[in-house]
Parts: C-alpha cells; sequence; structure tokens
C-alpha cells in the first residue's frame, strides 16, 4: 500500500479544476460502499494499481476496500493457463482444472465477507465469484486488465458464462471488446505520475544509474523498455539501430527483465546477447523487478524511446516515456496507437526500415523530436494519469443504473 | 447677625462676584470672537473635522468658563487657605471629568467621520478604537484627579505601564492587523462588495473586514479569512463592485464522459458505411467530437474519427480529406451531421469499386459517449464574475455549455449566448460567441477568445 498519497499532490499535475471533479463525483458516491476483489495484493500490475487507487478514492471520502480470493498452487497454475488462453496462446484447457477454478471459487464464496454495495472484480481469477449475485444482488462490475482481442474460443466460452452475468464489463482498449449482453466500457489503464518509475529525478541520479550501467552520458540514447520476449521484436530493434547507427553517432539500450514463468525469455536474452555482440553501442540490460528508478533513469536519459513490439497489449511503457517528454518511436499495434497519434504524439512504424526512418528523423532533428515529446507529455496528462481512471471508475459507479446518453447527477 | 456681618464685610463678597462676572463675560466674548474666526476658516476648508470640533466643545467651553471664573474668585476672596485650597480641589475635579467626558464625545465622533463609507463600517474597529480613546481618557483623568487631591500616583503608574506592556505583548499580532485594516478602509483600496484577485490566485467579493481579517467570498461560494496583514503584503487586483446584475446568475456545469464500448467495429468501407447508417446518435457525435477533447493541446487538430482511420487504415486520402472537410458548426443536429458523413462516404464508394481492407488490429471501434453532467460550485451573477469564473473552470465545464448544449441538447446556440442576451441584454456579445465557430481552435483558445470579448464589453 501507498499510504502517503494525496489527492492534492496531484494538483500541479493536472490542474485544481481537475481535482474539484473529482471531489464533486466523490461526494455523491457517500454511504455507499465498493469492494474490489482481485487474486494478490502484490506482485502484478492489478495490485499495483490497486494499491495505489484504493488510498485515493479512500482519501477522497468514497468507502473501498479490496479482498484476493485464495487459492492453491494448482489453481493459480490453471489461472495462468486460462490466462495465456485469453491471450490467444493455445494451450488446451482440460475439464479438471475447470473443475479446479468452479471448485476453488466456491471456496472463496464461503469465505469472502461481499460487504459492499458494488462488487468491483479484476480479471479472470475471482470472475466467477458472480455467482453469489444470485443470493445478494447488489451491482457487479468486472474490470478486464487482459488482452482479449484474440481470446482462445474454448477460454473465453468458458469465461464468458460468468461475464455475461455482470452489470458491465471495463476493457482497456476498444478492440478488447466481446459481443456481450452486458454494457461494455473503455478505460484504458494509467500511470501514476507520482511513482518511482515515473516523477522526476534529479540529473545527479540520472548520472548515477548511467554510471551503474557503463553508458556514456554524451552519446544520443535510444532505449527499449520490454521483458526479453519475441513478441516485443529485440532483434528488429537491433536490426534498426544498426542501419542509423550508420549515419548517427548514438547508442542502444535494451532494458528488461527475464520473467520465472516464462522460460522463453531467457532463451530470448540470450539470443539477443549473441546478435549484439561485439558492437559496444547496444548494451542489453537484464533488470530485476521493481527496479523502478532505474528504468526512469534511463527514460528520462533517452533521446528516443521505442516499443518495435509485434503484437501489444496496452504498452503503458509508452505512456511512461511520453510523461517524461521523449518522442516515441512504435509499432502501430495494440493499444499503441492510443499513445502515439502519429507525427501528433510520436511517430508510428511497420517495419525495421520505417522504424529507422523515424529514428533518423528524430536524430537530425531535435526540435521536432522534442516538439512531439511535449505532445505527447500533453496526451498522456489528459488521458493516461492514475486520475483519469480514478474518475472514469467514479462516473461508472454513479451511473451504472443509467441508460440515458446524457445523465445529469 | 448675618446682615451686620454682611454690612462689614460686603466687600469680601461683592469683590469676588464682580470678579466671576467680569472673567465670565469677557470669556463670553473672546470665545464668541474665537469661534466665529474658526468658522470663517473651517468654511473656506469645507473640513467636517473642524466642525464636529466646534459642535462639540462649543457648549461645554462656555461652562469651562464658568469654572475659571468661578477659580479666579475663589482665589481673591477672603476664605481661609484650607477653604481656598479645598474649593479649587472641588472645582478643578469638575473641570477634569467635565473636559475628559467632552473627549471622549468628540473622539467618538471623530472616529466615526474617519470611516470613508459609513454603511459599511466594519463595527469592531470603530468598537475597539472608542473603547481604547475611553480607557486612555478615563485613566489619565483619574490619573490628574488623584494627583490634584495629593494621592500617591506612583505605584499606580508603575502597575499601569505595567498592564500596559503585557497587553502589547498579548496583543502584539493583532495591532498590525489592525493598523491594516485600517488602512484598507481608510485609504478605500478595498471596500465590501468590491470582486477582487490576490497574489496568490483566490478570487471573490468582499463580505467583511473586520479589526483582523477580512472575509472573501470565492466565486465557488466558499468564504475565506485573509489576515488584514497578509492582505496589505499582497499583490490585489479590484475588479470594483458588482456590475449591471443578471436577471438569472449564470450556473457553470461542468461535462465529464465515459466511453461505452458497442462491440461494433468495421474492417471496410463498406462495412463503415452500413454500420454509420444504423449507431445511435451518442456514437456519431462521439466519432465527430472526441478528437476537440483528446487533442485539445494541439493545433492544429487532428480531424474527426472517420476521417483519421479512413487516411490511417485505409488510405483514400481523397475521402479522409472530403471528411475533414465537413464543417459540424454547419449542422444543429447531430442526424444531420449523420446524413452528410453517409452521403461523402456513398460518393466516394459510387466511384471506387475496389474495397481496402485495414490491418488485422488496425479495425475501426464504434464507441459510445456517454455525457455525465454536474454542477459546479461557480455562479456568476454579473460579466466581471462570468470572465473570472471562466478563467477557472475545466474544459469539461466550457466544452459543455459550448459543445454539447448547441449540437447535443438541441438548443438554438451555446449557453453563454443565451445568458449574455437573454439576462444581461448583452445582444451583440451574445451574437458575437453565437458566430464563432468553435471547432476551429483549441479549447484553451476558445476560452482566451470568449474572454476577450466579454472583457471589452466591462
Amino acid at each position: 500500500m501507498s499510504p502517503n498519497i494525496n489527492v492534492r499532490d496531484y494538483e500541479p499535475v493536472v490542474g485544481k479544476s481537475y481535482i474539484e471533479e473529482l471531489r464533486m463525483l466523490a461526494s455523491r458516491l457517500s454511504g455507499k460502499t465498493v469492494l474490489n476483489i482481485n487474486s494478490t495484493f502484490a506482485g502484478g500490475g492489478v495490485a499495483e494499481i490497486l494499491s495505489r487507487l484504493v488510498p485515493l478514492f479512500n482519501e477522497l471520502g468514497v468507502d473501498v476496500r479490496w479482498q484476493t480470493i485464495l487459492g492453491d498452487a494448482r489453481f493459480f497454475k490453471m489461472t495462468k493457463k486460462l490466462h495465456n488462453a485469453l491471450h490467444g496462446k493455445n494451450g488446451p484447457i482440460s475439464d479438471e482444472e475447470f473443475a479446479l477454478f468452479r471448485e476453488t471459487t466456491k471456496k472463496n464464496l464461503d469465505q469472502i465477507d461481499f460487504s459492499g454495495d458494488i462488487l468491483f472484480i479484476h480479471d479472470p481469477q475471482p470472475v466467477a465469484l458472480i455467482e453469489k449475485k444470485h443470493d445478494i444482488g447488489r451491482e457487479w462490475i468486472w474490470r478486464c486488465h487482459i488482452d482479449i482481442s484474440h481470446p482462445d474460443s474454448q477460454a473465453w466460452k468458458f469465461l464468458q458464462e460468468f461475464v455475461s452475468k455482470y452489470e458491465a464489463a471495463v476493457f482497456s482498449s476498444p478492440n478488447f471488446a466481446q459481443q456481450l449482453p452486458i454494457r461494455q466500457f473503455f478505460a484504458p489503464p494509467s500511470i501514476d505520475p507520482l511513482s518511482d518509475k515515473n516523477r522526476e529525478l534529479p540529473p545527479q541520479m540520472v548520472d548515477t544509474v548511467l554510471a551503474k550501467y557503463g553508458l556514456d552520458r554524451d552519446k544520443p540514447l535510444i532505449l527499449q523498455v520490454s521483458r526479453f520476449d519475441w513478441l516485443k521484436d529485440p532483434v528488429g530493434v537491433i536490426k534498426a539501430f544498426e542501419l542509423v547507427r550508420r549515419n548517427f553517432t548514438c547508442q542502444l539500450v535494451l532494458a528488461g527483465g527475464t520473467a520465472s514463468d516464462d522460460p522463453e525469455s531467457a532463451e530470448v536474452l540470450q539470443e539477443v546477447k549473441e546478435r549484439a555482440d561485439g558492437n559496444p553501442d547496444i548494451h542489453i540490460l537484464d533488470i530485476p523487478p521493481g527496479s523502478d528508478i532505474d528504468i526512469n533513469a534511463l527514460q528520462s536519459a533517452a533521446n528516443i524511446v521505442m516499443q518495435k513490439s509485434l503484437r501489444e497489449g496496452f504498452a503503458l511503457t509508452i505512456s511512461e516515456a511520453l510523461w517524461k517528454g521523449k518522442p516515441v518511436v512504435a509499432s502501430a499495434v495494440g493499444g499503441i496507437p492510443l499513445q502515439v497519434k502519429n507525427r501528433l504524439t510520436g511517430l508510428l512504424c511497420h517495419s525495421i526500415e520505417g522504424t529507422a526512418y523515424a529514428l533518423r528523423q528524430i536524430l537530425a532533428n531535435p526540435e521536432y523530436g522534442q516538439w512531439l515529446g511535449n505532445n505527447g507529455k500533453e496526451h498522456v496528462r489528459q488521458h493516461f494519469l492514475i486520475v483519469r481512471e480514478l474518475r472514469d471508475y467514479l462516473l461508472m459507479f454513479l451511473t451504472l443504473q443509467r441508460k440515458e446518453d446524457v445523465i445529469y447527477l | 447677625m448675618i446682615i451686620d456681618w454682611l454690612r462689614a464685610n460686603w466687600l469680601d463678597i461683592v469683590v469676588p462676584v464682580l470678579v466671576f462676572l467680569g472673567v465670565f463675560f469677557v470669556s463670553l466674548w473672546l470665545r464668541r470672537i474665537t469661534y466665529n474666526a474658526l468658522e470663517r476658516w473651517l468654511k473656506e476648508r469645507k473640513t467636517q473635522i473642524g466642525k464636529i470640533i466646534i459642535s462639540v466643545t462649543r457648549g461645554p467651553f462656555l461652562h469651562w468658563l464658568l469654572i475659571l471664573g468661578a477659580y479666579i474668585a475663589l482665589r481673591i476672596s477672603v476664605l481661609s487657605v484650607q477653604g481656598k485650597i479645598l474649593g479649587g480641589q472641588i472645582l478643578a475635579s469638575i473641570f477634569i471629568a467635565y473636559f475628559g467626558w467632552v473627549l471622549i464625545r468628540l473622539s467618538r465622533e471623530l472616529i466615526i467621520a474617519l470611516y470613508p463609507d459609513k454603511t459599511k463600517i466594519p463595527g469592531r474597529i470603530v468598537t475597539v478604537t472608542m473603547t481604547v480613546v475611553q480607557v486612555t481618557v478615563v485613566v489619565l483623568g483619574v490619573l490628574i484627579l488623584l494627583e490634584v487631591w495629593r494621592a500617591p500616583v506612583t505605584p499606580i503608574l508603575i502597575v499601569l505601564i505595567a498592564a500596559i506592556i503585557v497587553a502589547i505583548l498579548a496583543f502584539r499580532d493583532i495591532f498590525p492587523s489592525l493598523i491594516s485594516g485600517f488602512q484598507l478602509t481608510q485609504q478605500k483600496q478595498i471596500k465590501a462588495g468590491d470582486l477582487i484577485r490576490l497574489g496568490s490566485g483566490e478570487e471573490g467579493r468582499v463580505e467583511e473586514i473586520t479589526w483582523r481579517n477580512t472575509q472573501i467570498k470565492t466565486l465557488d461560494g466558499n468564504i475565506i479569512i485573509v489576515p488584514n496583514t497578509t492582505l496589505m503584503q499582497t499583490t490585489i487586483t479590484n475588479f470594483g463592485k458588482q456590475h449591471q446584475a443578471a436577471k438569472e446568475p449564470f450556473q457553470f456545469s461542468t461535462r465529464l464522459h465515459l466511453r461505452e464500448l458497442t462491440g461494433l467495429s468495421a474492417s471496410n468501407l463498406s462495412q463503415l458505411f452500413s454500420s454509420l447508417k444504423e449507431i445511435p446518435d451518442a456514437v456519431v457525435y462521439y466519432h465527430t467530437h472526441s478528437f476537440i477533447e483528446e487533442f485539445q493541446f494541439l493545433t492544429p487538430e487532428p480531424t474527426n474519427d472517420f476521417a483519421s482511420w479512413i487516411q490511417d487504415a485505409l488510405h483514400y486520402d481523397a475521402l479522409a480529406e472530403r471528411l475533414a472537410y465537413i464543417d459540424t458548426f454547419e449542422f444543429s443536429t447531430i442526424e444531420a451531421l449523420r446524413q452528410r458523413i453517409v452521403a461523402v462516404i456513398q460518393d466516394f464508394m459510387a466511384e471506387t469499386p475496389v474495397e481496402r481492407e485495414a490491418p488485422l488490429g488496425s479495425e475501426f471501434h464504434f464507441i459510445k459517449s456517454i455525457s455525465v453532467v454536474l454542477p459546479t460550485p461557480y455562479i456568476a451573477h454579473d460579466l466581471q464574475e462570468f470572465v473570472s469564473i471562466l478563467r477557472k473552470v475545466s474544459i469539461g465545464s466550457l466544452y459543455f455549455h459550448i459543445f454539447e448544449a448547441r449540437l447535443r441538447l438541441h438548443r438554438r446556440t451555446n449557453d453563454f449566448s443565451v445568458w449574455f442576451e437573454d439576462c444581461l441584454g448583452e445582444k451583440e456579445l451574445a451574437e458575437q460567441i453565437t458566430r464563432l465557430d468553435p471547432y476551429n481552435y483549441t479549447m484553451e483558445n476558445l476560452r482566451e477568445i470568449i474572454i476577450q470579448a466579454c472583457e471589452k464589453r466591462l
């Protein structure tokens, strides 16, 4: 949890009127209780965002609580398979595994204290808790944080049975929407401008991190931050860099980590290292999870931030880079075009050559890069900060039962 | 026996009486000359303070002369030394008490006269000042009386000085405020009813100036209390008293929005075309307006969503240009706007037989705009307040009153123009804002243009 969060601290970032409106909305929720349920209090993006959102809700005077479901290792192994299947990775899930999911849900139904007027359920693991609605009623919302644009049909069919019973579902991108009999809202994820990963760092701290990784402060730095995964196309990034390096003095940093639950990532890292071998301007950094200050420093020092993914969910690393005013060169996939409006808040590309061309344009015209970065920062300020996500949820809680296009509160 | 005594000593009685009468008449003559001269002098200068002094002291002055005559008569009388001393002490006491009473009366009249606007006198400042003067006069009078009656004064003086020092220490923070409050009202820098903006950004109408603080009712209805010393040290912009009050105040609302996914998507022009004819107005509204808020900081702003997608995903540049060219401001209903978009696409499809598909992942997703409208605490009662509030409200508020009011809520024009004309009688200003095409400006530019137009009317 983050005990020191105060809504007032966001006033210098988004303006006083923005915060005033949050308070106006929150005051209308007075007396209602919202219960969040997910699978864990720590680790993972959902826990991270809830750990910051819940104190903010409470500080606004809204009674928002947070509980987690319980499950054994077999259950979470099954939900990991379900998660991958929803991402489109084929992996048949057996009837026994589905039975285990239902059985664990049943135990949780008996153990969880469902005291809340609005039940806000996050991701697939606790989705079947909706069975409780039959007994207690109330308003139920399912928040889907994952990319289900191309789900495995077996997995989605299983999930759909539960999702259809909610009042509404919330997705992070328009292309995650499904054919469902319930209302579906679009609420992109967000970054916290006051977190270690995004707050402004003193220049000395940035220099220290650069020195720690042996980077040259005076050489233009091109950065991609992502875990080592083929879908992030690290080899494509190196190829594009090599094309640019012929004419421009610069250095490339591929910063990321390997995941213990993804055996492929170590293999990818190894191949990327081999591919970069012999080029002193390419730095492959295996950064452990939780190194937020290091990532922040690298993004702050970068001249250009890349995200040359072949497939992408939302890519919050782009919002992080834009928030630091950096020009971004990224592939037009997944949720990236929501953040990068081509030639306005960054440059979109579709090939290695296109990426190299975009990098060259910015390296040759730093003022243009600065203009893109400034636009990108404003874009993030308006749409991808945590206060916007907070506002979206407040609006949903307040208007869930209202069907008009224009709602007067 | 008494008659015998009078016969023997008649001179001892007549002389003091004659002296008393002589002093009295001479003084009476002197008073007339003095006061007449004073009145002539004041007449030329037209000072109110002099008039007060004359009116308050004219009557008592005569009585003081009587006391003076009695005192001189007493001194030349044949009374014993003890009798003369006692008589002198009694007369001196009467004079001191009377003089003190006149001083208090005079100070009260002068203090009231010193405040420029009697209807807005900060009551506590007057009361405190009067009390201080009264206490001072009484204390000095008592000290003099004690001296006259030869009572010991030194211990009382020591106690008094100690009390004054303690009081100064205890109220050391109050005195600067008191002085500041006095300066504020005396120098007419701000008055109750003025609309002011402080250097710190707070803005509102002055409700009351007390001896320590000034109460300001901010534009969002809160009361803030600013110490007078702070007020004297900050930059104040004073917009003055209320301008022409509106028949009805303007209540600023704000509009926030939710984006509802319809589940509908299109991957080519035919699909876009057929869905466009059926989707709800709220979806058409979203895709023709979302860019205004989304990219409000950009000049020029991107085009509407249909034009953007057709260019970026389908690469029909000519069609994208034709859609971008559609002037939303021309339409008074969303349905009419939809018909124009559909017609432009239909014409293009008729001349372009080959269908292009958007790349996988670049489909067009139809989104519905749900507007949530809520009143803000900001209410303008005149044009000056309107301008001050317009500087403060969120983009959502501006957007609601300009864009949503006209096209989505089917009001004849934007809300501002309706209020200018109906409640302020500002027909010209109303027409000027009505004619303004808001789609050509960023939201902040739009705000500034409206403010400038209003300020010309102030």
